[in-house]
């Protein structure tokens, strides 16, 4: 189906430059390839008979991993370093965006990928399939209406939902109100593929036999002061005409003086009847100083196509805060906090103690004491369940002028985990190049070393050290707008005529 | 040899700047010549007449230079209009001043020179004559259309020299980026002096909102304009921004795209499989556990957890596979018995590796041990209404009712 999809859009491109003559075009080829590594597990067994006793008492395999027995089994289970696994996704993106078809405000876009895994297949997720549509609509865009046909993303309170179907958006620019609405097929969540495709089934489990039915509306007020919006989305299982999901969003925006802000925002899940993910933040922006105060809930969504909802996630209450300060002309520095504590999900066991809080904090300077010469440190550190981190990095970048660049990194991570005995400490350093040979051309280069230490007591700590390689060409074609808009942003440079047009 | 080069260099320089100081006519030594020419005009016909060329013809010239009298000059007047934003016209600046029209001397020599010590006119001698007592660049906002054309009508000016443009001592104020700086300015109805140096394009750079402020609508349109660089990202986005940017692009998604494009959100949100360290930093797949746990921000936003992260962990054998087994959390001796606090606190996390057959082994009234997996907030009866299929997993056709 996605095959077909972009084969469609890219005859309709055909076809549009031949036969609809657009008088102008902007296209944009990305090409990235990327050689990458990594080295998971194995699960193994050994007969009860045949372990040993660990250096920590426990029972171990001959050469040394430690072994989960089960009461009763004949056999232990354990985990030895798996194979060496080889990645190098290619992906070449198109974007393309065509105008001026008789009709002024009618344009066209289309964004594609072709993406393959030249090492082991299918390693690095991302590449299968081979071909993704990530958006392909005709719009008409005027003063007071929007409106789109094809495949689209909207973005909103409740997240990223892509969709194959149409959309209107309607404006009072005066009143600053705004009305929306779209319905169509839905797309999976968090990628541009139908939740049908096999490629979202890697685990063999549960998978809706059809494409969901997804409707939204939404409803916007914005003025100098203020900007409010809600949003109502809900996706049904055409098969049976039961809901997949519904939810409401509301978000706001107030900025009562110059440079101070609150934003904040919360979504309801009408189908679990519960609140979801919300957040309040007051922040402060001038030309010096940027800090934020705020508090955040999060609980994850799951579609009733799955059985996860039922299972009752509790969310997480968090406080953070974050401040930038231009402290000298040439230095800024920066540092960010966030505490966080797990509602009482009502699990409690006297055998296992879980962490139910964490904490997150970072320092970190940019400093620019040269024409040309960036440098940028940090610290970060979060501790909480399941896993935590502490680590440095460091860069250093040149770029003498606007059209290339050279940046060395360096890294260094540690990463306890709370329920595997797999402490790892990692070291990065590489090097990265930039550079705009020709006006419409921009190629970039990578390269990686990674250090990667498994400290665990027994034989399975193992270390993956390993070089990632990173290629990229940016190419840009077009006609019918100004060439000299390169320091104008991405909204307006796509405008038929340029800026000219707004 | 490398002396004859250098000789030869140096021959051709000389050579050209001769034929460059000779088409423009910069070159002419007036001084030398003030005998024979006893008033501008005699040469200058176009600054006291309409339609008449400022430069002489060259045929003048040959009277005295034809190789006999004089040695040859080939000089020609300039085929292209000066470069230039100056509104300044010598024949309808003369009538429109009157009997206070000032003599050549006035702009063309220093006061007290000779007639003929002439160059060219210094802005300085404009503002004396127009009592504005300021330096150049100094002078009121309201003063620069009085003597300068708008950018826009300014068609022979390349982006070279737009981005030559000097500053205004004013536009170094840190105040004067600010709404209350220039905004202030462009409000109070001076927009054809930001004119002068600006047009729409420029103030693009940054107020590329949907509503763009009503001053920059007066402005005309060049693409040239952007040859003076603006400020860049407003200081909002400052910061971890990218960390935090969706709250309030959710409350005002129109202002996010009147700089941005649907395909930059896609970079992230939908993001390339072969894309390097971006919004996360190089070495972040080490760290990953510990950001995506208690999410630092919704993973799932961009990440499908199928398509993403249960593909990459069933590659790393993450995944559990056949009967389940408790080896792989070998850190908590007792964790199968007691994953229920895990689990709620992150049930994304256990998804990424776990399929729901794994669960329902425990947690189904169908068969498994029967453990009941609703905890605080469940509404049975709402999800039941909503999708009973969802029920029926575990309860088969037997849902309870509460």
């Amino acid at each position: 189906m996605t095959t077909r999809a972009v084969l469609l859009a890219l005859l309709l491109g055909a076809g549009s430059n031949g036969q609809l003559k657009a008088q102008g075009y902007r296209l944009r080829l990305d090409t990235r390839a990327q050689a990458v590594g990594f080295r998971g597990v194995q699960i193994d067994s050994i007969a009860v008979g045949d372990t040993v006793s660990g250096p920590g008492g426990g029972p171990a395999t001959p050469d040394g991993f430690a072994v989960s027995c089960s009461g009763g089994a004949p056999f232990c289970t354990y985990f030895r370093p798996g194979p060496a696994r080889r990645g190098a996704p290619l992906v070449t993106t198109a974007d393309l965006t065509m105008w001026g078809f008789g009709v002024r405000g009618v344009s066209a876009h289309a964004t594609a990928r072709a993406g393959v895994d030249l090492g082991n297949a299918d390693v690095w997720p991302g590449t299968d399939p081979a071909l993704q549509l990530l958006a392909g609509y005709v719009e008409y865009a005027a003063e007071r209406v929007t409106a789109r046909a094809g495949r689209q993303t909207t973005f909103s309170r409740l997240g990223a939902t892509g969709f194959d179907g149409a959309s209107i958006t309607l404006r009072d620019g005066r009143r600053g109100i705004e009305a929306s609405g779209y319905a169509g097929w839905g797309l999976a969540r968090g990628v541009a593929l139908p939740i049908t495709s096999p490629a979202l089934n890697p685990l063999d489990d549960f998978q809706p036999r059809q494409r969901q039915l997804v409707a939204g509306l939404g409803a916007a007020w914005s003025a100098a002061v203020a900007d409010l919006r809600a949003d109502y989305m809900r996706e049904v299982d055409p098969r049976s005409n039961y809901f997949v999901s519904e939810r409401i969003g509301l978000s706001a925006a107030v900025r009562p003086a110059p440079g101070w802000s609150v934003a904040g925002g919360a979504d309801y899940d009408m189908a679990a009847g519960w609140w979801g993910s919300a957040e309040i933040a007051v922040g402060y922006a001038r030309r010096a100083v940027s800090a934020s105060l705020g508090a955040r809930r999060y609980r994850p969504h799951f579609d009733l196509w799955t059985i996860w909802g039922a299972f009752s996630p509790v969310p997480y209450h968090a406080t953070q805060a974050q401040v930038a300060v231009q402290a000298l002309p040439q230095v800024q520095l920066r540092a960010r906090g966030e505490w966080y504590r797990f509602e009482n999900s009502e699990t409690a066991t006297p055998l296992v103690d879980v962490v139910g809080s964490g904490w997150r904090g970072e320092i970190g300077f940019t400093a620019r004491p040269a024409a040309g010469w960036t440098f940028d440190g940090g610290y970060e550190r979060e501790y909480g369940p399941g896993a935590s981190s502490a680590g440095a990095s460091a860069t250093a970048t040149y770029s003498p002028v606007a059209t290339w660049r050279v940046m060395v990194h360096a890294a260094t991570l540690d990463r306890p985990l709370e329920f595997r005995y797999a402490e790892s400490v990692l070291q990065v350093y590489g090097i990265e190049a930039e550079a705009d040979p020709r006006p419409r051309l921009r190629v970039a280069f990578g390269a990686t070393r990674y250090v990667d230490d498994h400290r665990r007591p027994d034989a399975a700590g193992f270390d993956w050290g390993q070089w990632r390689l990173t290629l990229r060409a940016i190419l840009t074609f077009g006609r019918g707008g100004g060439d000299e808009l390169g320091g104008l942003p991405p909204a307006v440079r796509r405008m038929p005529g340029g800026g000219a047009a707004r | 040899m490398r002396h004859a080069t250098a000789v030869l260099v140096l021959a051709l320089s000389l050579a050209a700047s001769r034929l460059s100081a000779q088409g423009g006519g910069a070159g002419f030594d007036h001084e030398k010549h003030r005998a024979l020419f006893p008033t501008c005009a005699s040469c200058h016909v176009g600054a006291v007449a309409g339609g008449v060329s400022l430069w002489p013809e060259p045929v003048s010239c040959a009277a005295c230079h034809d190789g006999t009298i004089e040695k040859v000059v080939t000089w020609s007047p300039p085929r292209v209009p000066r470069r230039s934003n100056l509104r300044f016209d010598h024949v309808r600046h003369a009538t429109s001043a009157g009997t206070k029209a000032p003599a050549c001397v006035a702009c063309h020599a220093e006061a007290g020179a000779p007639r003929m010590a002439v160059r060219p006119a210094a802005p300085e001698r404009c503002l004396d004559c127009h009592a504005i007592r300021t330096a150049h660049l100094a002078a009121p906002d309201s003063a620069c259309a009085q003597c300068h054309v708008a950018l826009a009508q300014a068609t022979h000016l390349t982006r070279q020299d737009i981005a030559g443009f000097r500053a205004p001592p004013s536009h170094a104020d840190p105040r004067f980026a600010g709404a209350d700086g220039h905004g202030a300015v462009a409000r109070q109805a001076v927009a054809a002096s930001c004119a002068t140096c600006h047009a729409r394009e420029f103030c693009y750079q940054c107020h590329a909102g949907a509503t763009p402020p009503r001053a920059i609508a007066a402005l005309a349109s060049d693409p040239r304009s952007t040859a003076i660089a603006a400020r860049g990202a407003p200081a909002s986005h400052g910061g971890n921004f990218a960390d935090r940017h969706g709250t309030a692009a959710a409350a005002a998604g129109a202002r996010c795209s009147g700089c941005h494009v649907r395909t930059e959100c896609l970079d992230c949100h939908r993001p390339v499989a072969a894309a390097g360290p971006g919004y996360h930093p190089a070495g972040f797949l080490s760290r990953h556990p510990a950001a995506a746990y208690a999410r630092e921000t919704s993973c799932s936003d961009c990440h499908s957890v199928g398509g993403f992260c249960a593909a990459c962990h069933a590659q790393a054998g993450l995944v559990a596979t056949g009967v389940l087994r408790s080896g792989y959390h070998d850190a908590k001796r007792f964790f199968l018995v007691g994953h229920g606090q895990a689990a709620r606190q992150s049930l994304e996390s256990c998804v990424a590796c776990h399929a729901e057959r794994d669960c329902l082994t425990c947690h189904s009234a169908l068969g498994g041990r029967r453990f009941n997996p609703h905890g605080p907030g469940f509404d049975a009866n709402r999800m039941r209404r909503k999708n009973p299929e969802t029920c029926t997993a575990c309860h088969g056709t037997a849902i309870p009712v509460r």
